[in-house]
């Protein structure tokens, strides 16, 4: 049994080539007696010779290093007798020009989305203009100090404003959140309010803001509930209870045309509303 | 008795680089054409050619030639860079993988503010299908699943401490 030193047991290579591991033996750091498989694969592919030769010209601190991937390489040769290293490079090569081909793909289309948010900022910013010229903007001042003037409209936020009773109709929550986005501006755009306003300054507005939306909420659920039926009507063609789509459907689209006169009204019971809330909340 | 007059094939150069006659049965010749002597040179420096003989019969005849350009490349790379040899080129892909990763990320997150989360979604889920095909080692290979023995993972990381040590003595 061969000795390293007399004491202590000899490195896998010594070990291989059954002779007497030395104090000095060069290799013995690098090969520990328990991991014979890795001296193994390094004496197949390089051999004892090759490999001091390569460490003969290297700094110590530069062994180590050169050490690890010469057993690194072995190791690879033994996994792929045929490639070796190469398979993890052309692995990683086809991993990089797959994330560069993603990475133009994402880019393109961030520049659409700005270009768009860019676009709807300007024609946003030219119908509040125009509309404040013709004198047919949101009345008084408390609307106006509630909407925030948010330039980065967050469609996530948007959603919670009618959460619940559309998704309890129609069963089909993706189809509404998609539906929710393209008509919210459109239907209930003086009721709007962005979802942020934890961020302002004015915890009045805050109040108030909560109890328009309350008011608004049983509004905007019925003119979704009018809407999504026209959009998903022949998604349910087959269901028996087609019948009840289509008279809640007439039924929402008459109160649809009264939603719309009433807006206006509304906005000055919001108003009262607003100032009885505001008298609540400073004597709390 | 005079030599075989019948023309002979020139000796590969393996042959020609060991001074030894070319048999019509070596291993080396389909492999290492007299016109590129370097290349035999290169393999024999830092391999041996015993040892590319062996891992040669070892492996089926129509992959020798991929196997020989492979040690070929291997060969080369350590001849440049003694202390990495080519696993310096796996380590700056893998740095280039880290950073593409790391800018698709922020990207997909900078999309995520304007579309909100439908298409930013599918990218996501795309990504995330292929990060999954490529760390599970797709196509025919795995490189990813560690070597048994190895004190490493087939992540080469060469920033690391190695707790192995030269040693004072050293070579």
């Amino acid at each position: 049994m061969t000795l390293k030193g007399g004491t202590g047991q000899a490195c896998a290579a010594c070990k291989y080539q059954r002779r007497r591991c030395a104090s000095d033996c060069p290799l013995a750091p690098f090969f520990p007696a328990d991991q014979p498989k890795m001296f193994q694969n390094a004496h197949k592919l390089f051999g004892v010779s090759n490999i001091l030769k390569i460490l003969k010209q290297l700094d110590p601190s530069q062994k180590v290093i050169a050490m690890k991937s010469i057993k690194y390489q072995a190791n690879m040769r033994d996994k792929y007798p045929v490639y070796g290293c190469l398979v993890e490079i052309q692995q990683l090569s086809y991993q990089i020009q797959m994330a560069e081909e993603e990475l133009q793909a994402i880019l393109a289309q961030l520049a659409y989305y700005r270009q768009r948010h860019q676009q709807q900022e300007i024609s946003s910013a030219s119908d509040s203009l125009s509309q404040l010229q013709l004198g047919m903007g949101p009345p008084g001042n408390a609307l106006t100090l509630l909407h925030q003037d948010n330039p980065t409209y967050d469609v996530m936020t948007a959603l919670p404003i009618v959460p619940h009773a559309t998704y309890s109709n129609h069963g089909n929550p993706g189809y509404n959140t998609e539906y929710l986005e393209a008509k919210e501006n459109n239907v209930v755009d003086s009721l709007w309010i962005q979802q942020p306003y934890s961020n302002s300054n004015n915890d009045n507005n805050s109040m108030v803001m909560q109890s328009q939306l309350s008011m608004a909420q049983p509004l905007s659920v019925q003119q979704e509930t009018a809407q999504d039926y026209d959009e998903i009507y022949p998604f349910f063609d087959t269901i028996d209870d087609r019948q009840s789509y289509i008279d809640s459907k007439e039924v929402s689209e008459s109160s649809l045309k009264d939603t719309r006169q009433s807006v206006e009204q509304l906005a000055e019971n919001e108003l009262k509303s607003a100032a009885a809330c505001f008298s609540l909340t400073s004597v709390n | 008795m005079a030599s075989s007059s019948s023309y002979s094939n020139p000796p590969c150069a393996a042959c020609k680089f060991l001074r030894r006659k070319c048999l019509p049965g070596c291993i080396f010749a389909p492999y290492f054409p007299p016109e590129e002597p370097q290349k035999f040179a290169n393999v024999h420096k830092i391999f041996g050619a015993s040892n590319v003989s062996k891992l040669l019969n070892e492996i089926l005849p129509h992959q020798r030639e991929d196997a020989v350009n492979s040690l070929a490349y291997e060969a080369e790379a350590r001849l440049k860079d003694p202390v990495y040899g080519c696993v310096g080129a796996i380590s700056v892909l893998q740095r280039q993988v880290l950073h593409l990763q790391k800018e698709l990320d922020a990207t997909n997150a900078d999309l995520m503010r304007y579309t909100g989360s439908e298409t930013s979604y599918l990218n996501q889920m795309t990504a995330q299908f292929g990060r999954m095909g490529r760390g599970g080692g797709g196509a025919s290979f795995n490189p990813n699943s560690g070597f048994p023995d190895a004190t490493y993972s087939s992540q080469w990381n060469n920033d690391s401490n190695s707790s192995e040590h030269g040693g004072n003595g050293g070579m």
